[in-house]
């Protein structure tokens, strides 16, 4: 794709304003153009210094999944806590600029794509251990934030105790709107009922999405973590969970956490860095997330077939849907063995 | 009945043709929905096979769990099943309920993707 003259200039017109000095910008690929955001990577020049730069653009924010001003601000708390993340340069609303509201943070070399995060692991001994640690880490160093320092319009429960509640109000919804019933998600609903855990002492700040996939990883380890949009408060295990859940491994099963590491040393980088592990927790919010995404998959499925986003990549989700069930009954497995 | 080639035969072909032909010639966004277009093939190339004998042992596995006057419609089945979970607490009946689903799930994944249901998930339980 050859870079647009208009969107150079406006990111030059954008941080020169920022940096009260003029900045030559050299547009360097534009990756990643979804619907809902746009990735352009670039460098600015300012004085003598080049600079590697991302804009994440929103397009359209009528489909927005958060503010650029939260997500920005989220970046920005991660990174007063002591968590590798993209340091953000400015953040601009202005739609006359890049053609849409976007925030402009630094860009971090390293491998992001999942197989390529797990090849750079095998071809490190050592590193997936390290990884798994530094996880661990920079989790327990976002959830140590005070949550009132996050952005208002950050996503929050109505109340501090019924995070668990919410939660499960959602699932039941989705599990109300499928095309068909399934009773494996249906036992699955049943099992989180019985089984909510004790909540957290308070609440944290949450990543939301944070999983092999949105870390930016290279041969010394963890060097960022990237993709706010899902950020929310709630219970700091349920982002524990969902790094650790099967379709993050991408094959490779019995490492549990992203593919690359072990639990134990997620465990250790958190607890290390001051975080309250909590077993039961971590558990059900697994059980939850493989729930979620199950029925995200067949939401999927169910938008191709009603039209509403016909494509074969959503209709091919409906045949997902068992690799989900399957997740869900084995976490649900009797631990004497006996149902198996 | 309808001519050879079977519609397995046919979606063996038809995947055949997107994995080995259109693929490796095909760059950019349409690379990705070919890949997955050709590994459609395969599951349906699968059912084609399988679908009717899994099926078969659905309604067997369902109307063992829900008693012989439930019918045989695997739609009503699972739809009677599904609301019984909903709205019964019985500890014993979602125990069976939990088995006959891995095996209906199990048959799923015949079809779906092959060899998923090897890893058994056991390291990573709590207890």
């Amino acid at each position: 794709m050859s870079p647009t003259p208009d969107l150079a200039q406006g990111l030059a017109r954008a941080l020169s304003t920022t940096w009260g000095e003029t900045a030559e910008i050299e547009i360097r690929d534009q990756a990643s153009a979804g619907a809902r955001r746009h990735n352009v990577l670039f460098d600015a020049l300012r004085g003598g210094e080049r600079i590697p730069l991302v804009a994440t653009i929103i397009p359209n924010p009528a489909i927005q999944v958060m503010d650029v001003e939260v997500e920005a601000a989220s970046l920005r708390l991660a990174e007063s806590q002591g968590m590798p993340v993209p340091h953000v340069h400015g953040v601009w609303q202005d739609t006359s600029l890049v053609g849409g509201p976007f925030f402009v943070s630094t860009r971090i070399d390293g491998e992001t794509i999942p197989r390529q995060v797990l090849r750079l692991v095998e071809a490190h001994p050592g590193l997936g251990a390290t990884l798994a640690g530094q996880c661990g880490g920079a989790l327990a160093r976002l959830h140590a934030a005070d949550a009132d320092k996050a952005h208002e319009g950050l996503i929050r429960p109505r109340e501090d105790d019924c995070v668990v509640e919410q939660a499960l109000t959602g699932v039941a919804a989705l599990i109300g709107e499928l095309l068909q019933p399934s009773p494996s998600f249906t036992l699955g609903l049943r099992w989180l009922e019985r089984h909510a855990p004790a909540p957290p002492e308070r609440l944290s700040v949450l990543h939301g999405d944070f999983r092999n996939g949105n870390l930016i990883v290279g041969d010394d380890g963890l060097r960022a973590v990237l993709d706010w949009e899902v950020g929310h408060l709630g219970d700091p295990m349920e982002d524990a969970a969902w790094l650790c859940m099967r379709m993050w491994r991408f094959r490779n099963d019995e490492l549990e956490v992203g593919g690359f590491g072990q639990r134990a040393q997620l465990r250790e980088g958190y607890e290390a860095a001051g975080g309250a592990w909590r077993d039961e927790a971590f558990h059900w919010w697994k059980v939850l997330g493989t729930l979620r995404w199950g029925l995200g998959l067949a939401g999927q499925a169910k938008a191709h077939i009603d039209g509403s986003v016909p494509n074969i990549i959503m209709a091919a989700s409906g045949r997902r849907v068992a690799e989900l069930e399957y997740d869900l009954l084995m976490l649900l497995q009797p631990t004497d063995g006996a149902g198996r | 009945m309808q001519d050879r080639p079977t519609a397995a035969e046919l979606l063996e072909a038809i995947g055949d043709l997107l994995e080995k032909a259109v693929l490796p010639g095909t760059r950019g966004p349409l690379r990705h929905p070919v890949r997955v277009a050709g590994n459609l093939c395969r599951i349906l190339e699968r059912e084609a096979e399988l679908g009717s004998e899994l099926e078969a042992r659905e309604v067997e596995i369902l109307r063992q769990l829900l008693g012989p006057a439930t019918g045989d419609d695997v739609r009503s089945l699972t739809a009677e099943l599904d609301r019984r979970l909903a709205t019964e607490d019985d500890p014993e009946f979602q125990a069976r309920a939990w088995r006959g689903l891995l095996e209906i799930v199990r048959g799923k994944l015949r079809i779906a993707k092959p060899g998923y249901d090897a890893y058994d998930f056991v390291a990573e339980l709590p207890g």
